[in-house]
């Protein structure tokens, strides 16, 4: 039968037509791709794939290059580190040139950022990111970037600045899409990047407006209030710090009333309050005493708040503000060598590979700048002119505001709101998942904002960072400000997100302003979500006049590191300690540090810069050692305990004390406060860096330092349901454990604990490939060190740029010597000489010149570029 | 053996006397030549061809798919296994003969191309390695070039299977 020649007819049919069904297969998956699979034929092809990125990973070379809407000649320089020079006959034509260097060397960077903002990240990376574009597309950045784009003059400096760099973006678009050396990522994928666009710029903002300010705090109050009580919740989590404070700005400070909060990206900023608003104590107090208490949050808001934290707690890192952000400080007269003013800065942000960093210099008629910049953005964030320096922290203040709504089943799409039912405003998307199904949202929007949640309860959120803010053009004038007096103006329209712009300049002043939008409730506790129905709305906010503030102090120095700025006198609800104001234990050791010398140098600020020293061991220790004197305690533990006298607090990899300390610490808030955690049944899993008990969470670190220095028989030592105890009951308990797991995990001998053992810190790629990191690698410093470590045991936060500016000259007017340095390198592709070079200088605390503001291009390989 | 014939001799063919010469083997009955050994096979006879023909082939292949690459024309290696697969019927050429030179033709080809680029001053083994990487496999260089070199490779087979499918074998 087998045989048989019609059989052998079928057989060899059947083969030629599964042959080339094969064959077909293979042809689509490799030239078109195949769900997530990519085109793997025409990904992995020698001459056109993913290969070319290589072409990128080449060192430029020296050229003339013709680009599209430039006026004239611009000149770009590159020194040996890869740091830019840009000089441009105009501004428009630097920035110009500018976009088209960041999209030289960042252009995954870009659109990844763009793409995270506006809600399309899973068209690129497929289905694990449709969590992440909900939360986004909901929350609104889009919405935002189209509004402020919508609303800014067509001739506006701003709006050119924004063209001009769309159109050096688009240049090298275009330019690639001929060449075909894409980064890896888009020939990966095949998903290309398409034209940049002023929007994209406004969305980037938007991203680290977000990344800076918008905060789940109300939601973790609330989790926290149902399980543990109001009154153990704001006990623990007290709305004003209870420990020692170091504020920059010491008052006297005025009521002015509230400003109203601005309807148009164009609208001057209010200086002064032009409404009463809110008695100025009534929503400070309101959580400290019993007289307007809230109420405690109903189990569907609960059960809300715990859907929301559930969404943004798998969201990627830095998504939403978890962290303190940032020293900067400033000095002069007598405290600077020769006179003269001095800036430092260093904003603590993720620290990643590449940078969110771009360092620049621009030079052009009227624009000198020199600094880092943010891919994605015209201009520089951080840096000096001619004549000014600044840089920036983030101040903290709360942004956030939820609102519960009150809806009806019988009313779909509608929110009771000041006496009447009111129909939602409701926005479509399509989501767009590469290797997916497209995914259908529609966002509805009430009178406070976005619809976050209606598990439970409908919860709106109130953000600033929603409210249009023209930081370009802040941010332009900034730049272009000769004093203080134009630095101020500048500032008064800035909105979001908050920031300490400190501030030193060629004649020698120096100055710190706060600027951005404090919502101010007329009625209610912000810290909590409030209800919807609008007694409780944002009525206004701090009038310019009244932020926190300082010039020229007395005491020739201002430092801000996220301490609260301002001293419980401040007539103004700024936030709670749970909004992650640092402790002011970073404050504390730079005030300290710079009160304590004169005729300082760059290196004196450097020195301060890397310190690492931690400041609450500075404060708690030797009482936390006075407590465990007389205790029993075993020959290991005494060895343990002799390794803690007589250390400096400086957190250095290699010491041992910092090891035993930092478990020590861990040791003793957590069998302070789990306790009550456990039976209290705090549900910790909804959101780990809000809820659980850990160094991170400044509230109780600061509680736990005053009560171990004023209150040791506080009843929160005794667990509940147990003989009454106190501090040092716990202490020794927190003894025994610390020395015993470190005796576990590093032997048992305790000089050799080192604290590079327990702690490392990396730079992690942004793609989240594992290879494509540095580290980890081990690290001193941690929480509360001026040199921070975030995210314990492996830091991958922390000093994101360093940058020390010093002014000095005679006649009045001083000229700018500035060093700075960042973890990572100026291109973002691996395989680049420039894609890490600059770690190994930061990791070991060396600065490089800054090119300087107004200087002629310097370095040896050039770019001309031509229109 | 036999004994060779002289031009002379065969000049005397038929010829009186002749046949007294006596010395025209041919005429004979020559030796039986050695029986061949006995192999029983039911496969056809088949061609193997010379290696310095097999040696030019490959070597024109391996060319073919690199410049090919180079130029971006990712499929062609399906290609040279399908005329690999055409030609395999013409020169009865055994699948364990051309199998394994389309694999080298296909991995060695692209693998020129990636040599010819790294060759040229670029980064490829970094390039490699942030490739791996960015796919979510382990950073070495080795992996993307393994992986690039698989492609390849079965682009090559499955034209081969295509080629040989094309030209079925005639019945026996």
């Amino acid at each position: 039968m087998l045989s048989h020649p019609l059989w052998r007819l079928v057989r060899q049919f059947s083969n030629v037509i599964i042959a080339m069904g094969a064959v077909l297969a293979v042809l689509v998956v490799a030239g078109a791709g195949f769900g997530a699979v990519p085109a793997v034929g025409r990904v992995l092809d020698p001459g056109h794939g993913a290969w070319m990125a290589a072409a990128g990973g080449q060192l430029p070379t020296s050229q003339s290059l013709r680009l599209p809407g430039l006026t004239s000649k611009v000149t770009v320089s590159f020194d040996r580190q890869g740091i830019a020079t840009i000089d441009a006959a105009n501004e428009g034509d630097a920035l110009l040139a500018e976009g088209y260097l960041h999209a030289s060397f960042r252009l995954t960077q870009m659109d990844l950022e763009r793409r995270l903002a506006e809600g399309r990240l899973a068209a690129l990376v497929g289905k694990s990111a449709v969590a992440s574009d909900e939360f986004e597309l909901r929350l609104g950045l889009l919405r935002t970037a189209r509004q402020e784009w919508a609303q800014l003059p067509r001739n506006s400096i701003a709006a050119l600045e924004l063209e001009a760099y769309s159109r050096g973006v688009n240049d090298y678009l275009a330019q690639v899409r001929k060449t075909k050396q894409w980064p890896a990522l888009f020939a990966m994928t095949g998903v290309y990047p398409g034209n940049w666009t002023p929007v994209d710029s406004l969305a980037v903002q938007g991203d680290l407006t977000q990344e800076l300010d918008y905060t789940t705090t109300p939601l973790d109050y609330a989790v926290l209030a149902r399980s543990l009580g109001l009154t153990k919740t704001m006990a623990w989590f007290p709305v004003l710090p209870v420990n020692r404070q170091n504020p920059y700005d010491l008052g006297p400070y005025k009521y002015k009333g509230i400003a109203p909060i601005a309807t148009s990206l164009t609208a001057t900023a209010a200086v002064s309050g032009a409404n009463p608003g809110p008695k100025r104590s009534s929503a400070l107090t309101a959580g400290l005493t019993g007289a307007s208490r809230p109420r405690v949050p109903s189990a569907r808001l609960a059960k809300a708040a715990a859907a929301m934290l559930a969404v943004t707690s798998a969201l990627p890192e830095g998504q939403v503000h978890g962290y303190p952000d940032s020293n900067a400080w400033v000095a002069n007269g007598p405290k600077v060598l020769g006179g003269g003013a001095m800036l430092a800065g260093d904003p603590h942000l993720p620290q990643t590979l590449p940078s969110i960093w771009y360092q620049v210099a621009i030079t052009a008629p009227g624009y000198d700048v020199t600094g880092v910049s943010v891919p994605g953005l015209p201009g520089i964030l951080l840096g000096h002119n001619r004549h000014i320096a600044w840089s920036l922290t983030d101040t903290e203040n709360q942004a956030t505001l939820f609102y519960v709504e009150k809806t009806s089943a019988a009313r779909p799409h509608e929110y009771f709101w000041r006496g009447r039912w009111r129909p939602m405003r409701q926005f479509s998307y399509t989501i767009d998942v590469r290797g997916g199904q497209p995914r259908h949202l529609t966002v509805e929007e009430t009178v406070h904002g976005p619809v976050m949640t209606q598990a439970g309860q409908t919860v709106s959120v109130d953000w600033m960072g929603a409210v249009p803010s023209p930081d370009i053009a802040v941010m332009q004038q900034v730049s272009t400000a000769h004093d203080f007096k134009q630095f101020r103006a500048a500032l008064a329209n800035w909105r979001a997100p908050t920031q300490n712009f400190v501030y030193a300049d060629d004649r020698g002043n120096i100055g710190a302003i706060s600027a951005g939008y404090y919502p101010i409730v007329a009625h209610g506790s912000p810290w909590l979500p409030m209800p919807g129905t609008g007694a409780d709305d944002v009525a206004g906010v701090i009038p310019y006049a009244s932020v926190p503030q300082s010039y020229d102090p007395a005491g020739h120095v201002i430092a801000t590191a996220n301490q609260r700025p301002v001293t419980s006198t401040y007539p103004y609800y700024i936030g709670t300690t749970a909004n992650f104001y640092d402790p002011s234990y970073r404050a504390s050791r730079e005030y300290a540090f710079l009160d304590a010398r004169s005729a300082m140098k760059v290196s004196s600020f450097a020195a301060l810069q890397t310190s690492q020293v931690d400041d609450l061991a500075e404060r708690v220790l030797p009482e936390l050692l006075r407590l465990l004197k007389g205790a029993k305690l075993s020959p290991v533990e005494q060895q343990a305990v002799s390794l803690l006298h007589g250390w400096g607090y400086s957190m250095d990899q290699d010491s041992a004390a910092a090891g035993l300390w930092w478990t020590l610490w861990s040791d003793y808030l957590t069998d302070t406060f789990s306790p009550w955690w456990t039976s209290a049944q705090v549900p910790v899993h909804l959101d780990r860096a809000g809820l659980a008990i850990s160094p991170d969470q400044f509230s109780l670190d600061q509680v736990l330092e005053h009560w171990t220095l004023t209150d040791r028989r506080n009843p929160a030592f005794t667990p509940p349901g147990a003989p009454a105890q106190g501090a040092a009951s716990v202490l020794r308990d927190a003894l025994a454990q610390a020395v015993a797991s470190l005796h576990a995990k590093l032997g048992g001998d305790p000089p050799s604990w080192d604290w590079g053992k327990l702690h490392t810190r990396s730079f992690p790629s942004i793609l989240g490939a594992a290879g494509l990191g540095y580290g980890p690698k081990a690290a001193g410093g941690d929480l509360w060190t001026v040199d921070a470590a975030y995210g314990m045991p492996d830091s991958t936060s922390g000093p994101s740029w360093r940058m020390i500016v010093r002014w000095q000259g005679s006649g009045g007017r001083g000229r700018a010597t500035a060093v700075g340095i960042y973890p990572g390198g100026q291109s973002e592709n691996p395989a680049s000489p420039w894609y890490e070079n600059l770690v190994p200088d930061w990791w070991d605390d060396t600065y490089l010149p800054l090119p300087a503001a107004g200087a002629s291009p310097a370095g040896a390989l050039r770019w001309e570029l031509v229109p | 053996m036999t004994k060779p014939v002289s031009r002379s001799e065969l000049s005397r063919l038929g010829k009186r006397g002749s046949y007294r010469l006596g010395l025209l083997a041919p005429q004979g009955i020559a030796a039986a030549p050695p029986p061949k050994a006995f192999r029983p096979s039911f496969a056809r006879e088949r061609r193997a061809g010379s290696t310095t023909g097999w040696v030019l082939a490959m070597g024109a292949g391996i060319a073919l798919v690199a410049v090919a690459a180079v130029a971006g024309l990712w499929f062609v290696p399906l290609i040279v296994g399908v005329i690999t697969g055409l030609a395999a019927r013409w020169g009865a050429w055994r699948l364990r003969a051309t199998a394994p030179a389309v694999i080298v033709m296909c991995a060695a080809g692209w693998g020129a191309a990636l040599c010819w680029y790294s060759a040229r001053g670029l980064p490829i083994g970094a390039s490699a390695r942030a490739m791996a990487a960015i796919a979510g496999l382990p950073a070495y260089a080795a992996v993307a070039v393994a992986i690039t070199l698989a492609v390849s490779v079965v682009l090559g087979l499955v034209g081969l299977w295509l080629g040989r499918a094309l030209t079925p074998r005639p019945p026996r």
